[in-house]
C-alpha cells in the first residue's frame, strides 16, 4: 500500500495537517490511537497524534519541530511515506460521563482534542466542553471543522488574549472548576501543563485521563523507552498508554525522559538543514 | 592418531574493529574450509548431528566440504535450515553439534559453524540458489512474527505445499536477528540475503501488520486452516529498582533496537539516536549483555563493563563472545549485583550501587549461587547504564487475544504437538519458552510445522 499524502494544510506557522493514506489505520482507529510513521527507509519510527481517520486515509496535526517532521514538511501532495502503521496504543473505554472536558495547548493535543470529543459527543449523556489555548491569535487553528463541529461547546483561549479567551486552558478550567460541575477531564499536548492540570483536577476531585507523550522506538513494547510510572508501577505509553489516569502519573520522570534526545534532535535538524542547503 | 589443530579463523583485529560495526570473524577460504573439513573422522555414529536443534545432516555436509562438492554441500544444509549462513554464526555450537563432536575431547572439535557459514557464503557469492519442488496444496497457513520460529516453520510448511503467509509487526522481517543481533557477529546483507529466500520459495510476508491491532486475530483463524504464532519474547524485563526513570538507563533491547535496527551508529544519515556515555554499564552477562557491551565500545565508550554476580565461567554468555569481548577491552567486573542507579540533579544517570557478592551453595541450575555480602554496598560512577537482564514474551499480542491460555510469566501455554488451548492455534519459538537461542527457536519452529501438518491432514 502507497501511503500517498492526499492533502497538506497549513494550521498556523508552525504547524500543518495532513492526510495520508493508510486504510490499516483508518479502518480500525479510535480516538486515543496513533500512528507510527517512518517518512523514509532510514527514518526513524516516530508517534503520530490521529486527529479523524475516514475513507481509507488518517489526518495528522504535525508541528515543524524536529527533523522528520521538517521533512515531512518539505513532501508535497502525491508524495508518499515509507511506511504508516498502526492503530497503536490502548485507548480508554469512553462512556456517559456527564459534563466532560477536553483541554489541550499543542499541536497534538488539539488533534487528540477533536478526535475525542467526536466520539463523546456521539454518547447520549455527555455534554462535551473543549478547550484549546493557543500563546497567540495568530497561532488558532481554523475552527470550525476542527473544534467547533466536535463539541457542545467550544472555548478559544489565547495567552495574550488577543483572541478568545485570556490565559491557558489551565486558566479556563480552574475557572469552570469553580462555577460549574464537571464530571471528567481528558487532556493532551505540552507535558508540563499536564502535570499542573493534574494537581489541579486532583483539588477538585476531578478524575483526569492524559496523553503521555514519550519518545518510542519500535512502539510496540519492545524497546522500553516509552517507560512511564503510574501509580508507581512501570507502563508502557505505546502499548499501555498512552493515555493514563493523571493523578497518578509520575510527571517529574515524563518531563525528564522526553528531554533525553534533546542535543541529537537539534543536530538531526542541523544536518538536514545543510543537506537541503547543498541540495538547492 | 595425532589429532590436528582446529584452522584458526581469521577476525578483525581487536584495535581496528572496535571502530566499526563490520563482522569480526573473516570467514574461511574454500582451502581452509577443506582442511578443516578433512580433520572429520567422519564418525559411524555422528553425535554432531544428535547436538542440532534442526537435525542437520552435518556428517555428510562436512564429507562433501572436503571433497570440494560446495554446492551439493549448501543444498544438503539448507535442506534442514533456511539460514545456514546466519545460525552457521551466531548458534551455541560449543554446547551443541561442536561440543558433541569427539574431538572436543582434545579441545579440537571441528569448526562446524564456521564450515556451514563458508558453505552458505560460497553459495550466495557465486549465486547458487537451492530451489524447491512444491507440491501445491489449498491450505492456508497464518504465522504472527517472522523471527526464527516462524521463518523456519514458513519454510518447512512451505516446502510441503502450503501458501504461507507472514504477518509481521516491524518494518522488516527477521525478528531478533534484525534487531537483537549486531552486524558485527551477524552482517546485515547476509541476513538480507537468506530472508530472500522466503520469497523466492513463494511465503508472503505482510510486514507492519501488528495482530491485534491492525489485523484481527479472528479474521486471521476465519481465512487460515492453522496459525502459528512465533511472536518470540521481546519485552524487557527491568529490575525494578530506584533510578530506572534516569536518562542514560536503557533497556538491552533499546540499546540494541536503537543500533542495529534503526543502525543509530549511522546517526544522523539515519534518524535514530542513540547516546553513549564514556563510561558504561552491563548489566548481565549473557549474549544480549555481551552485544550490548561490544556496541557501546564501537560507539565511543571509553570503559565499557559487565556487572555479573557470578564469575564469568558461570555466565550464559558463549564462550567465544567472551573471548571477542575481553580482546576487545570489555571489562569483566563479577560478583557484584546492581541495588539501584542514582542520577544527577537533572535527571541523567551518574552512578550504580552495587553489592559484593560470595558463593554460598549450588542453585536449581546447577551453578554457584551468588549471596549478596551484608554492608559491601559502594557506588559505582557510570554515565549510561545498559540493563540485559532477559526479555519476556511481549504483551502487545496477548493482551489483544485473551482467549489464549498463557502462564502468569506470559509464556503461551501449548500441549505437546504445540497446539494451544485454541484448535488449530499453534505455538512456538520465545513465545513458548520465554527465551532461548535462536537455533532452538527454531528447532521448535521445525517440530510444529510438523505437527501443524498432521493437524491439518487428520
Amino acid at each position: 500500500m502507497d501511503h500517498v499524502i492526499t492533502r497538506k494544510e497549513n494550521l498556523n506557522e508552525a504547524d500543518y495537517l495532513i492526510d495520508v493514506v493508510a486504510p490499516e489505520v483508518a479502518k480500525k482507529f479510535q480516538p486515543g490511537n496513533f500512528a507510527v510513521l517512518l517518512t523514509v527507509p532510514n527514518g526513524e519510527r516516530i508517534p503520530m497524534s490521529i486527529e479523524k481517520a475516514e475513507n481509507d486515509k488518517i489526518t495528522m496535526y504535525i508541528k515543524r519541530l524536529g527533523k522528520t517532521s521538517k521533512e515531512l514538511d518539505d513532501r508535497e501532495v502525491g508524495d508518499a511515506l515509507y511506511k504508516v502503521v498502526g492503530p497503536m496504543g490502548n485507548p480508554p473505554q469512553l462512556k456517559k460521563y456527564g459534563n466532560v472536558v477536553f483541554a489541550s495547548d499543542l499541536v497534538c493535543g488539539h488533534a487528540e482534542n477533536s478526535a475525542m470529543c467526536r466520539e463523546l459527543k456521539k454518547i447520549e449523556g455527555n455534554h462535551v466542553i473543549s478547550i484549546q489555548s493557543y500563546p497567540t491569535k495568530n497561532d488558532v487553528y481554523p475552527d470550525k471543522e476542527l473544534a467547533i463541529d466536535c463539541c457542545h461547546e467550544h472555548i478559544l483561549a489565547t495567552e495574550d488574549g488577543s483572541v478568545g479567551k485570556m490565559g491557558h486552558y489551565l486558566d479556563i478550567l480552574e475557572e469552570m472548576l469553580q462555577e460549574r460541575q464537571i464530571d471528567q477531564v481528558f487532556a493532551g499536548g505540552g507535558i508540563p501543563p499536564l502535570q499542573e492540570l493534574s494537581e489541579l483536577t486532583k483539588r477538585y476531585n476531578v478524575p483526569v485521563m492524559t496523553t503521555v507523550r514519550q519518545i518510542m522506538v519500535d512502539a510496540t513494547g519492545m524497546c522500553g523507552s516509552c517507560r512511564v510510572f503510574v501509580d508507581g508501577k512501570q507502563k508502557l505509553a505505546c502499548i499501555d498508554g498512552p493515555m493514563f489516569d493523571g493523578h497518578k502519573v509520575d510527571w517529574a520522570a515524563a518531563i525528564s525522559r522526553l528531554a533525553m534526545f534533546k542535543e541529537k534532535e537539534a543536530e538531526a535538524m542541523e544536518c538536514y538543514n545543510k543537506e537541503i542547503k547543498e541540495l538547492r | 592418531m595425532e589429532i590436528k589443530e582446529r584452522i584458526p579463523m581469521r577476525e578483525q583485529d581487536p584495535k581496528e574493529r572496535v571502530n566499526n560495526f563490520d563482522s569480526v570473524p573473516l570467514g574461511y577460504s574454500a582451502d581452509e574450509a577443506v582442511a578443516e573439513a578433512k580433520r572429520c573422522l567422519q564418525c559411524k555414529k555422528p553425535m554432531c548431528e544428535i547436538g542440532c536443534p534442526v537435525r542437520m545432516q552435518v556428517k555428510d555436509i562436512i564429507a562433501l566440504i572436503k571433497e570440494e562438492k560446495f554446492e551439493k554441500a549448501f543444498y544438503l544444509a539448507k535442506a534442514d535450515n533456511a539460514v545456514p549462513a546466519m545460525t552457521g554464526r551466531v548458534c551455541p555450537q560449543e554446547t551443541q553439534c561442536e561440543g558433541k563432536c569427539i574431538l572436543e575431547k582434545q579441545g579440537k572439535a571441528i569448526n562446524i559453524g564456521k564450515l556451514f557459514a563458508f558453505v552458505a557464503d560460497w553459495a550466495r557469492r557465486n549465486g547458487v540458489t537451492s530451489k524447491i519442488n512444491v507440491e501445491e496444496n489449498e491450505k492456508k497457513i497464518a504465522i504472527i512474527g517472522a523471527g526464527p520460529a516462524g521463518i523456519t516453520a514458513a519454510v518447512d510448511l512451505r516446502k510441503l505445499g502450503y501458501k504461507v503467509s507472514m504477518f509481521e509487526a516491524l518494518h522488516i522481517a527477521g525478528g531478533v536477528l534484525q534487531y537483537g543481533i549486531p552486524p558485527f557477529r551477524l552482517p546485515r546483507d547476509i541476513v538480507d540475503y537468506e530472508l530472500s529466500y522466503l520469497k523466492k520459495i513463494g511465503v508472503e510476508i505482510k510486514l507492519n501488520h501488528v495482530v491485534g491491532q491492525n489485523v484481527d486475530f479472528n479474521n486471521i483463524k476465519e481465512e487460515y486452516d492453522a496459525i502459528y504464532i512465533s511472536t518470540g519474547a521481546g519485552a524487557p524485563r527491568f529490575l525494578g529498582c530506584d533510578g530506572e526513570k534516569l536518562k542514560g538507563v536503557y533497556s538491552a533491547n533499546e540499546f540494541l533496537i536503537r543500533v542495529n535496527l534503526m543502525k543509530a551508529y549511522k546517526f544522523p544519515n539515519w534518524d535514530t539516536p542513540i547516546i553513549c556515555g564514556k563510561k558504561v554499564g552491563v548489566i548481565g552477562c549473557g549474549n544480549v549483555a555481551l552485544d550490548a557491551a561490544r556496541c557501546a565500545k564501537r560507539l565511543g565508550a571509553d570503559e565499557v563493563y559487565i556487572l555479573y554476580r557470578r564469575t564469568k565461567q558461570y555466565a550464559p554468555a558463549r564462550a567465544e563472545e567472551i573471548h571477542h569481548a575481553e580482546e576487545e577491552g570489555i571489562i569483566f567486573k563479577e560478583m557484584v549485583t546492581p541495588c539501584k542507579m542514582t542520577g544527577t540533579e537533572d535527571g541523567w544517570v551518574n552512578g550504580i550501587e552495587l553489592i559484593k557478592t560470595e558463593f554460598k551453595g549450588v542453585d536449581k541450575s546447577g551453578r554457584k549461587r551468588p549471596v549478596n555480602i551484608e554492608n559491601s554496598e559502594y557506588i559505582f560512577e557510570l554515565d549510561t547504564v545498559i540493563n540485559a537482564l532477559g526479555t519476556r514474551p511481549n504483551r502487545l499480542f496477548l493482551n489483544n487475544v485473551p482467549e489464549l491460555e498463557t502462564y502468569d510469566w506470559g509464556g503461551i501455554k501449548t500441549d505437546n504437538d504445540y497446539m494451544t488451548n485454541l484448535s488449530g492455534v499453534f505455538a512456538g519459538g520465545d513465545a513458548l519458552t520465554g527465551g532461548s537461542t535462536v537455533i532452538e527457536a527454531m528447532g521448535n519452529g521445525r517440530d510444529a510445522a510438523e505437527s501443524i501438518h498432521s493437524y491439518i491432514m487428520s
